[in-house]
């Protein structure tokens, strides 16, 4: 009882971590050249986008976990490794493809529309090296991956919500549209460093 | 500057600009393309060197490899294959790399193999038509050298003003560093922010006095 209870939380304590203290955008800017033509993008559904780039970070983590495990003492394992995790997320962009057809059909079209910006991205590939170059078990690397979608998610909806503020017409015109968005990013990871601390989180 | 050429560049500004990837549409400054080795990973001008020597090495071939292949591949499966074709490429690019800087490569962390799926690489996956190989080349080296400008200049800003430094060599007459937080992806993005609305603002300047200039010579 005592090992499953140990087990959950680890998962958790990796996951909070992930949304919160590491998270993807603010500390590690992963996602974030997506995530700023997300918010130009009327096209794309934001809870849609998050969802699936969750999907595929579950999915393709424990893939790159046991990858790199049977991998990694291999001579060319640092030349290889974003083609071996690009697979991964390859595999898991398949299963989602898969699933998603067989189960709305024609109806999930717009959804599939969106699949391959959701799969080929910074933050999916970014948080396989990560969890892979940090040693972390299988509990951690799905804990980490979970909470890195969701805080990816988190990003977007804050950032999201702060442009109608940064969309006021006084706003002087140099600065509005990317450069304002930017500047509010780097705000919002000043806070974040509250949690961590100072320090560069290159991984 | 003479009415002729005012009149010429004011007619043709639109396309001038649409094909300029180096100063009037930048990648990074117009687009905010290539944001993430940017914020965190350039933090210095060596890193900044790396960096821009791994996407000059790979950004244009990728391109091109790409978009001889993209005419056989259906639309949906293209993001596949410029993820596939940048990530086959970096692997001589990763040795060509070992070779020129030796170790100092990990010091990019994981923000070198992850130009693999930089938007910057394989965002022309999106356009429903495959892209011509002579125009990947063309676009592929001016997207390049638009994006090694700004990495450069980031990269130096950041060294003085974050370590009062350049290239790692200490510049004498700063005695000490004007923003210590220009080291930390925060300070990255804020710099980033304000530079990208200096850009702006002067291709915008630059823009009204073209368009002046033509009015008056009429």
């Amino acid at each position: 009882m005592m090992e499953v209870l140990q087990a959950v939380s680890v998962f958790f304590l990796y996951a909070v971590t992930a949304v919160f203290a590491q998270n993807a955008v603010f500390s590690r800017a992963m996602g974030v050249s997506r995530l700023v033509k997300l918010l130009d993008d009327p096209t794309v559904d934001t809870l849609v986008f998050g969802g699936l780039l969750c999907l595929i970070q579950l999915l393709a983590a424990p893939l790159a976990y046991f990858a790199n495990g049977a991998l990694q003492t291999v001579s060319v394992w640092q030349a290889v490794r974003p083609l071996v995790f690009l697979g991964c997320s390859t595999v898991a962009f398949f299963v989602v493809l898969v699933v998603l057809l067989a189960v709305w059909g024609a109806k999930a079209r717009p959804v599939v529309a969106v699949l391959p910006m959701a799969t080929f991205n910074t933050a999916v590939l970014g948080l396989l090296l990560i969890t892979t170059t940090q040693s972390f078990t299988l509990l951690e690397t799905m804990g980490f991956a979970l909470g890195s979608g969701v805080g990816y998610l988190l990003a977007v909806l804050v950032v999201a919500e702060g442009q109608r503020k940064l969309r006021h017409t006084q706003m002087p015109a140099s600065l509005r549209g990317l450069p304002i968005t930017l500047i509010y990013i780097g705000i919002l990871a000043l806070a974040i460093y509250g949690f961590t601390g100072h320090r560069i989180s290159i991984g | 500057m003479n009415s002729k050429k005012a009149r010429y560049l004011s007619e043709n500004m639109d396309w001038i600009a649409r094909r300029d990837r180096i100063l009037l549409n930048n990648p990074v400054i117009m687009q905010g393309m290539g944001l993430a080795p940017l914020v965190v990973a350039a933090t210095n001008a060596n890193n900044a060197l790396m960096l821009s020597v791994a996407v000059l090495l790979l950004l244009t071939p990728t391109r091109v490899f790409a978009a001889v292949l993209s005419q056989m591949v259906r639309h949906r499966l293209r993001a596949l294959l410029y993820c596939g074709v940048s990530a086959v490429l970096y692997i001589p690019v990763y040795y060509a790399l070992r070779f020129f800087f030796d170790v100092d490569i990990l010091l990019l962390g994981v923000y070198l193999p992850m130009l693999v799926v930089e938007p910057l690489m394989i965002k022309r996956y999106e356009h429903p038509i495959p892209e011509k190989v002579s125009k990947a080349f063309v676009k592929g080296l001016r997207t390049s050298i638009g994006y090694v400008l700004v990495l450069m200049l980031m990269g130096c800003m950041r060294e003085l003003l974050g370590s009062a430094a350049l290239f790692g060599t200490p510049i004498e007459k700063l005695y000490f560093p004007l923003l210590p937080m220009a080291n930390l992806p925060a300070g990255g993005f804020i710099l980033l922010g304000l530079v990208c609305a200096a850009w702006r603002g002067t291709v915008r300047a630059y823009k009204r006095y073209v368009h002046t200039e033509a009015k008056r010579g009429l």
